[in-house]
């Protein structure tokens, strides 16, 4: 098996005034055609290893690899055209631009990588997402659901071999956020792409084959096939650790 | 890139207001002084020469002031986006791609800004032409023109202002990982600004003595370099008065109009009091309008820039007044506590504009009346003082006012 994604001892310290450590050595593999959810407390660091690994950001120290070449041995502009071919990224406040309507913020990794912005694929995968009445339409018109919707759209349009979510249902109604993470599930099973999602609801994170847990910037134990019953009890641990 | 630049910019052009209003009012003020020197190609030699020293003395230093608004309100203008600027660059925007979109809707507000200032610098050009014959400095035969060179100063310098804005601000936009600011540009900036201050100020006391009422060109501009040398020290200067350096862009433009003002209408008081009596060049009246037309144009564009920072930095803490007033504050504490702030950002950016206008003061008393401290009445100080702190009164109170009226709800 390859892994889609793979980061080695990475560290990262915001120095912010006082430093602080967000990610302290951590190591992980994330096998291709898998759905991983990441766990912890808040303030763990679960934002921080999400956007190393997805190349938004770079470590203090330590490599990541996405599909096998090392990300972090590259500049900036490198790093970016790299990352903008093989991830797509879901975010918790949908991170749409309120200027471009539905399908333009579709089609917008499109074309930032100047790849032919195909209307085709822009609709096929709006329509699979219940979106296609709303193409024309400007974010500010969509409810939250829809909106995010439409970021899981963007995220899919350019097929990318991995899926970066931070909280994508943090902002949404429990029905919206079971759709959304049903689509996730599905692109993983259905379409072999690999999905790595930060979240802090055990009911979620049940939706994953694989849990990571985090505490204080460091790996903190890993269930497979998880329940949102054991989710919720190994999390309970580590916060009262 | 471009067109998604253009799209946003049609989305919300109200953040641009402050970029394109200082952008015009610079463009239409560039074009009348350098539709004088249009004017003067089909003019007599004497005119032709009252022309040229007017639009030279007057655009020279207009310029500097119209780069330095046009870059400050562009550069407030992108940073409140930044939230945009990230998701463009989780949607994997480049680094050069964000500079591109950055420049262009900077070049896109120039060109509208410098178009829709073309029949003001035409009319303006008018009226400095009139008041340059009613003094009898050109001929009353003289027709006006305005011709290439008015276009291309107008264009030319709010075009090349707005790509170089444009490039400044996206560098720090656009660079990966955490950003910090870094204060090394700027210090260094300062240092030369100061170091030509100090250069101008030199000249006039050494060079210039004597000189009379010429001795105006460098007094002046050492005024306008200090000015513009302590203005981007703003944040230094704040965390020496222990306030938050937040608000130094607040500082710069009271410090530019305390300092600049201050140093004008005193350098022109010292000159009338030494001219009393003495036979003048016949373009001193000339000067003397042209002094008090730049400290106008200086309260003008300081008001924008002024009124423009502080409802950026009031509605950035929206959410800041919203706890404050969710833990009891009620209005009149949030208004009396900004009100301090605002007074700790006059008195600041008023004292440094003070110590700029000395670079212009000094030498220029020492150069004309041979006495280094002016035997000036304070009251022009004190009407400048008051001006500042009525503009600044003015903005931060109106936009605190409207920020936190109405109930106690945290606002999104
Ligand atoms: N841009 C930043 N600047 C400074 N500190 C940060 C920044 N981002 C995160 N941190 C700090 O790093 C730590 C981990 O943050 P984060 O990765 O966002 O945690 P999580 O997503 O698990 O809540 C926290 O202590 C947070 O305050
Ligand atoms: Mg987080």
């Amino acid at each position: 098996m390859t892994d889609a994604v793979r980061v080695e001892s990475l560290y990262k310290t915001y120095d912010t005034g006082t430093p602080v450590t967000a990610l302290d050595g951590v190591s992980a593999a994330f096998e291709a055609g898998t759905f991983t959810a990441v766990m912890g407390p808040s303030g763990s660091g679960k934002s921080t290893l999400l956007q190393c690994a997805a190349g938004l950001d770079r470590p203090s120290a330590g490599r990541v690899f996405l599909g096998g070449a090392e990300l972090t041995a590259t500049g900036d502009t490198a790093m970016t055209k790299f990352r903008r071919e093989r991830a797509g990224f879901v975010f918790q406040d949908y991170n749409l631009l309120p200027a471009l309507t539905v399908e333009q913020n579709v089609v917008l990794p499109l074309r930032l990588a100047r790849r032919r912005a195909d209307r085709g694929r822009a609709r096929e995968v709006l329509g699979t997402l219940g979106l296609a009445e709303r193409a024309g339409e400007l974010p500010e018109r969509l409810s939250g659901g829809q909106r995010q919707r439409v970021a899981v759209a963007r995220a899919l349009v350019g097929r990318p071999a991995v899926i970066f979510a931070d909280e994508p249902t943090g902002a949404l109604d429990l029905r919206s956020a079971r759709e959304v993470l049903a689509l996730l599930r599905t692109t993983v099973r259905d379409f072999g792409r690999t999905v790595i999602m930060v979240t802090h609801d055990p009911m979620a994170a049940a939706y994953a084959d694989t849990v990571l847990f985090l505490a204080d910037g460091r790996l903190a134990g890993q269930l497979s096939a998880p329940t949102a019953e054991a989710v919720a009890a190994h999390l309970t641990e580590l916060v009262a650790a | 890139m471009i067109a998604i630049a253009l799209r946003t910019l049609r989305h919300r052009p109200g953040g641009f207001a402050a970029t394109f209003l200082s952008a015009f009012l610079g463009a239409a003020l560039l074009m009348a002084f350098a539709s004088l020197l249009d004017t003067a190609a089909g003019a007599d030699e004497a005119s032709a020469e009252s022309l040229g020293t007017t639009a030279s003395v007057a655009g020279g230093w207009c310029l500097v002031i119209v780069v330095f608004a046009v870059t400050s309100t562009l550069s407030l203008a992108v940073r409140q986006r930044g939230d945009q600027f990230a998701v463009l660059r989780r949607a994997g925007a480049t680094g050069p791609q964000l500079r591109r979109m950055i420049v262009g809707e900077a070049v896109a507000v120039a060109v509208l800004a410098a178009g829709v200032a073309v029949p003001v610098g035409l009319a303006g050009g008018r009226v400095l032409l009139g008041l340059l014959k009613d003094t009898g400095q050109v001929a009353d035969g003289v027709g006006y023109a305005f011709g290439p060179v008015a276009l291309a100063a107008g264009f030319g310098v709010t075009l090349i202002g707005a790509v170089i804005a444009g490039f400044a601000t996206s560098r720090r936009t656009s660079r990966m990982g955490v950003k910090r600011e870094r204060p090394r540009a700027r210090r260094i900036a300062a240092g030369l600004f100061l170091g030509a201050a100090a250069g101008c100020a030199v000249l006039t006391a050494t060079v210039m003595d004597g000189k009379g009422i010429d001795a105006m060109q460098t007094a002046g501009q050492a005024g306008i370099w200090g000015s513009l040398g302590l203005a981007l020290l703003a944040p230094e200067l704040l965390r020496l008065t222990g306030t938050s350096v937040r608000l130094a862009s607040a500082v710069m433009p009271v410090t530019l109009f305390s300092g600049i003002a201050t140093g004008t209408v005193y350098m022109q008081g010292i000159e009338d009091d030494a001219a009393a009596g003495q036979i003048q060049p016949d373009y001193a009246r000339d000067i003397q309008t042209l002094n008090y037309v730049v400290v106008g144009m200086i309260t003008v564009f300081v008001a924008i820039m002024l009124v423009n920072t502080l409802i950026a930095a009031t509605v950035h803490r929206r959410r800041e007044f919203a706890q404050l007033r969710l833990a009891g504050a009620t209005r009149g504490q949030v208004t009396a506590m900004v009100a301090a702030e605002a007074l700790r950002v006059t008195v600041t950016g008023i004292l440094a504009g003070s110590a700029a206008s000395l670079f212009t003061i000094l030498p220029f008393g020492s150069a004309r009346a041979g006495e280094i401290w002016p035997s000036a009445s304070i009251a022009p100080y004190a009407v400048i003082a008051a001006i500042a702190v009525l503009l600044t009164a003015t903005a931060t109170l109106g936009t605190t006012r409207r920020s936190i009226r109405g109930p106690a709800l945290p606002q999104a």
